[in-house]
C-alpha cells in the first residue's frame, strides 16, 4: 500500500453553487473524500426577527433553481404554525407548481449537468463517445437546446400560476394567489402535452407508461430508445453500476402532499427495509462544522458561524442525521420509498446509474401525475383559506425538492421569528462528518471511485458528485 | 485599452460559425431594433455594426447568489438573440455552463482576462461577503472578492445583474451576516450598469447585453445606473390593474370577490406604486404573466433596499419619486449614483489576508 496523496477538487463547474472536495488517494482509488461547501450566506440569521410571513418571499431567494421548493416548504411551516391546512383546490395548484419545477430541474440535471461528462475528450477512445459528443457537449450539444426549450415551455404553466419564476410569490400557506380559469386549465393542458411529446421522442424514445411499467433492473437491457438508452449503453461499458455505491439508507419527507394524502410516500428505506419516518430523530450535528452551539434537533438549533474556521472542521455545512444515522435522500429515495419495484431494486444497487435512473424513473411518474392532477382542479372552487397566524408558537414545513428531503423550522414569538432552521436535500448528502466520524452520503459514495495516473479533476469522482445532483446554495444556506 | 484587436472575430463570423443563416441574422437585427426600441431605420446600422466591429468578449462571474439570473437568463423568449448571445458568452468564460472544471476552468478565466485585456465586459451575478475576509465565498481557494477585483481590474464595463450584484438582496438583509456587498462598494473605477431585479426579466438581460454588445457602449442611465429604457417606468405607470387603483377597487382578502374580479393589490401590500421595472409591459416566463397578473402585489424585488422594508404584505404609504423610503440621505445617494462609477467613496475594504489554499497549477486542455 502506497501512501495516501491529496488532492483537491474543485471549483465543480455545472452544479448549482460553489463545491470544494478534498480527497485522499491511494493505489489509483479514493480511500477518503471530505466534502465543503465554501458558501455561506446567513439566512437563518436574517430570518430572526423578521414577520413570519416575510419567510415566504426570503426563503425562495436561498436557490433560484429549487425557489417553489423552498417556498413550498415555508408555506407548510407557516400553515403548521396556524394550524390550518391549505384550500383542497389551492394544494392542488401549489403541488402542480412544485411538480414543474422539480420535473424541470430534472431534465436540466440530467441534460445540463451530468451528460456533458461523457463528452470530455478522455472517452474519446469508447465506442458511444461520438454520439454523446454530438448530443451533448456543454453549451452545444442538440440535446441541450431541444432540453432547454421544453422546459422554456412547461415553464409557461408556473408563468400563468405564479406570475413569475423563479421566485415565485403565488403560494400561501391558504392556497394559492392565483384562481385558474377554465380556459387556463385547456392552456396548461396543452403545454403538458407538449412536453410529454418531448419526452417520449427525445429523452425516452418510447410511451412513458412504457417505462414506469418495468420492475426489474434487467429489463433496462432491452431498453433501446430514446436518450436513455444511450446513457444506459454508457453505463454499462464504464460500470457506472457499480460506481459511487452509497450506504443504502435512504429518507423521503413524501412528495406533493393532497387532501388525499401524498402522492409519493413517506418513509425510510434502510438496507431494503422500509420504515416509518419521524422528524423527531433528526439531529444536526456540528463537531466537522464551522459552526458555533451543540447538536440539536432543528427545532432547537442555532446558526452561529465560526469566525475562526477551526482547523479540525472543513465545512459550512452541518450534519444531520436521522436516529443517529446519514441518509440519502433524492428522487431514486423518493420512488424507492414510494415502492415501486424497479426503484427498490435500484436503491439496493444504489449507484450512479440507479441515481440517475431513478431520476428519470420521477420525470416520467411526474409526468402522468401531473396530468392527472390538472384534469382534477375545480375551478369553481375556492384556491385561498384566509390563514391568520398565532402571535406565540412552532411549526415545521416537510417537502420534496427535486433533490431531495427539505424541512422547515419555525418559531414564532411576540408575532416574530425567533428561530428559523432550515435543512435542504444536499445538507443531508453532502454532509461532513458526525460526532462519530461517521461521512456524509456522498463521502461515503467516492470511497474506492478509481482516479487515473495524472487526472487531477478525476473523471469518476465528476460522475459520482454529480450523480448525487447537489445544489449547494441550499446546502448551507 | 485594446491593443491587438485584429485578432478578435467579429459578430457576424461567430454567429456564421455557429450556423446562423444570413436571414436569421437580418431578423436577429431586426429583433433587437425592436426590443431596444428603435426605429427600423436602425436595422441596417445594426448590421453594419456586428458585420465589420470585433465582438465584445464576457466574462461572466458569480459570486454570493442564488443562480436565479442565470436561471431567468436562459430562458429568454427570443430564442435566436438568447442563442447569439449565449454562444457569444461560451467563447469566454461562466462558470456556471461551461464544460471544463476545477483548474482548467481557473486557467480559462486567466487565459480569457488576459487575452482581452481592456475589452471585455464583467458580467457580475451575486455580490462578494466581505467579512472574516472574504471567506464567506470561496471560488478556487480564494474569497470571490479576489476574483472579482481580479477580473473587474481590465474590464472596460462592468453589469451588475440582479439586486444581489446591484444592491445586495436578501443576503444582505439585517444583520447582513457575511456583510455582503453590492459590486459598486467594491469596484469604484469602472463604469457599472446595473440590472436590478430578483431575478431580472430575461428580456431585459438580453436586451442590456444586446445593446452594449452591438453599440459597444452603455445605455443611458437613470439616476441609479440603472437602462432607463427598462426601468423609466413605475410598474404601477402600466399595471393592467391600474383602472381598478383609479377606481377604488380594491382585493380585500386573498381569494375574494374582488380577487377573482382582479381587482387592485394595493391593500395586499403591492409595491407597483412605487418600483421601477419592466414587469407590467415586458412580462414573465415569455410574457406569459408577471406577479401581480397572478394574484400578489409586486414586491418591489427591484429596488435598493426592498428586503429591509418591513413586511412585504405592509401598504405602500408614500407615493414619493425616490423608490420605498425616501429620506434626505436615500436621495443623496441616489443623487450621487448618477456621476458615476467613479465616486462611491465607502468602499473601505480591509486588506485582504493571503488566500489560505492557493490553488496553483494552471493546465490547459480539457
Amino acid at each position: 500500500m502506497t501512501d495516501a496523496t491529496t488532492l483537491l477538487v474543485g471549483p465543480f463547474n455545472r452544479v448549482e453553487g460553489d463545491l470544494e472536495i478534498r480527497l485522499e488517494v491511494a493505489d489509483g482509488r479514493v480511500r477518503a473524500a471530505y466534502a465543503n461547501s465554501p458558501l455561506f450566506r446567513g439566512f437563518e440569521m436574517i430570518l430572526q426577527g423578521k414577520g413570519p410571513m416575510d419567510a415566504l418571499t426570503i426563503t425562495p431567494r436561498i436557490c433560484g433553481i429549487c425557489s417553489i421548493s423552498q417556498s413550498m416548504a415555508a408555506a407548510h411551516a407557516l400553515a403548521d404554525l396556524a394550524q390550518v391546512s391549505p384550500a383542497p383546490e389551492g394544494a392542488k395548484v401549489a403541488q402542480l407548481l412544485h411538480m414543474v419545477e422539480n420535473v424541470s430541474d430534472h431534465l436540466m440535471h440530467f441534460n445540463l449537468f451530468f451528460m456533458p461528462d461523457f463528452a470530455r475528450p478522455i472517452y474519446s477512445d469508447r465506442p458511444w463517445f461520438d454520439r454523446a459528443v454530438t448530443r451533448f457537449t456543454a453549451l452545444k450539444g442538440s440535446a441541450l437546446k431541444r432540453a432547454t426549450e421544453a422546459r422554456t415551455q412547461l415553464m409557461h404553466i408556473v408563468g400563468l400560476l405564479g406570475g413569475k419564476w423563479p421566485h415565485t410569490l403565488a403560494i400561501q400557506p391558504g392556497g394559492v394567489t392565483y384562481a385558474p380559469t377554465a380556459r387556463d386549465k385547456v392552456r396548461i393542458g396543452a403545454d403538458l402535452a407538449a412536453f410529454r411529446s418531448y419526452l417520449e421522442e427525445v429523452v425516452f424514445g418510447a410511451p412513458l407508461e412504457a417505462f414506469v411499467d418495468l420492475t426489474q433492473i434487467e429489463q433496462l437491457s432491452g431498453w433501446s430508445s430514446g436518450d436513455l438508452a444511450l446513457f444506459l449503453s454508457i453505463s454499462d461499458d464504464l460500470s457506472l453500476d457499480t460506481s459511487g455505491i452509497g450506504a443504502g439508507k435512504y429518507l423521503s419527507f413524501g412528495a406533493y402532499p393532497l387532501p388525499s394524502g401524498p402522492l409519493f410516500q413517506r418513509g425510510i428505506l434502510c438496507d431494503g427495509v422500509a420504515g416509518l419516518l419521524d422528524q423527531r430523530d433528526i439531529v444536526e450535528e456540528i463537531p466537522s462544522s464551522w459552526m458555533l452551539g451543540a447538536d440539536a434537533h432543528p427545532s432547537q438549533g442555532m446558526t452561529m458561524p465560526d469566525e475562526d474556521m477551526r482547523e479540525d472542521a472543513y465545512s459550512w455545512c452541518k450534519a444531520p442525521r436521522l436516529g443517529g444515522v446519514p441518509h440519502e435522500t433524492g428522487a431514486l429515495a423518493r420512488q424507492a420509498i414510494d415502492g415501486h419495484p424497479l426503484a427498490v431494486a435500484l436503491a439496493r444497487e444504489g449507484s450512479v446509474r440507479a441515481r440517475v435512473v431513478g431520476r428519470l424513473l420521477e420525470l416520467a411518474r411526474s409526468q402522468i401525475e401531473m396530468e392527472r392532477l390538472l384534469a382534477s382542479i375545480n375551478v369553481r372552487e375556492p384556491f385561498m383559506r384566509q390563514v391568520k397566524l398565532p402571535k406565540e408558537g412552532a411549526g415545521v414545513g416537510m417537502v420534496e425538492a427535486a433533490r431531495g428531503a427539505l424541512g422547515h423550522w419555525i418559531k414564532v414569538e411576540n408575532g416574530l421569528i425567533s428561530s428559523y432552521q432550515i435543512i435542504a436535500p444536499t445538507t443531508w448528502n453532502f454532509s461532513p462528518r458526525d460526532r462519530h466520524g461517521v461521512p456524509g452520503p456522498l463521502e461515503a459514495a467516492l470511497v474506492g471511485a478509481s482516479v487515473r495516473a495524472g487526472e487531477d479533476t478525476p473523471v469518476s469522482v465528476q460522475h459520482i458528485v454529480r450523480s448525487f445532483d447537489p445544489c449547494m446554495v441550499c446546502t448551507v444556506h | 485599452m485594446g491593443k491587438d484587436t485584429t485578432q478578435i472575430e467579429t459578430f457576424y463570423d461567430v454567429m456564421r460559425r455557429q450556423g446562423i443563416t444570413r436571414r436569421s441574422f437580418m431578423k436577429y437585427c431586426s429583433l433587437t431594433a425592436a426590443a431596444l426600441g428603435l426605429s427600423p431605420s436602425f436595422v441596417p446600422k445594426i448590421a453594419h455594426a456586428m458585420e465589420t466591429k470585433p465582438r465584445t468578449p464576457v466574462i461572466w462571474v458569480h459570486g454570493l447568489e442564488c443562480t436565479c439570473c442565470s436561471e431567468s437568463f436562459i430562458r429568454s423568449a427570443h430564442p435566436l438573440a438568447k442563442d447569439v448571445v449565449l454562444s457569444m458568452i461560451s467563447l469566454d468564460y461562466d462558470d456556471t455552463l461551461m464544460a471544463a472544471a476545477g483548474h482548467q476552468a481557473e486557467a480559462a478565466l486567466e487565459e480569457t482576462i488576459e487575452k482581452y485585456k481592456g475589452n471585455y465586459i464583467l458580467a457580475v451575478e451575486g455580490n462578494p461577503p466581505l467579512n472574516e475576509d472574504g471567506m464567506y465565498c470561496i471560488i478556487g481557494g480564494k474569497p470571490f472578492v479576489e476574483q472579482l477585483r481580479h477580473a473587474a481590474e481590465h474590464a472596460k464595463a462592468i453589469i451588475s445583474w440582479g439586486a444581489c450584484a446591484s444592491y445586495g438582496c436578501v443576503q444582505a438583509a439585517k444583520p447582513n451576516p457575511t456583510r455582503a456587498t453590492p459590486v459598486h462598494k467594491v469596484i469604484t473605477d469602472k463604469p457599472i450598469i446595473k440590472v436590478p431585479g430578483c431575478p431580472p426579466i430575461a428580456e431585459v438581460m438580453t436586451g442590456v447585453i444586446t445593446y452594449m454588445l452591438t453599440f459597444d457602449r452603455m445605455p443611458e442611465l437613470d439616476r441609479q445606473g440603472r437602462p432607463a429604457m427598462f426601468y423609466s417606468q413605475r410598474i404601477h405607470d402600466k399595471c393592467y390593474r391600474r383602472p381598478h387603483f383609479d377606481a377604488g377597487q380594491f382585493v380585500e382578502h386573498w381569494d375574494d370577490e374582488n380577487a377573482r374580479k382582479g381587482y387592485c393589490l394595493y391593500k395586499m401590500g403591492c409595491k407597483g406604486p412605487t418600483t421601477y421595472n419592466a414587469c407590467s409591459t415586458v412580462r414573465w416566463n415569455e410574457g406569459v404573466s408577471f406577479p401581480i397578473q397572478s394574484g400578489h402585489g409586486c414586491i418591489g424585488c427591484s429596488e435598493d433596499g426592498f428586503w429591509d422594508q418591513g413586511s412585504f404584505y405592509n401598504r405602500v404609504t408614500d407615493l414619493t419619486q425616490f423608490g420605498v423610503e425616501a429620506n434626505a440621505d436615500k436621495v443623496g445617494m441616489v443623487a450621487a449614483g448618477v456621476v458615476g462609477a467613479g465616486v462611491a467613496a465607502h468602499a473601505a475594504v480591509s486588506a485582504l489576508k493571503a488566500a489560505q489554499r492557493k490553488t496553483q497549477d494552471k493546465k490547459e486542455e480539457a
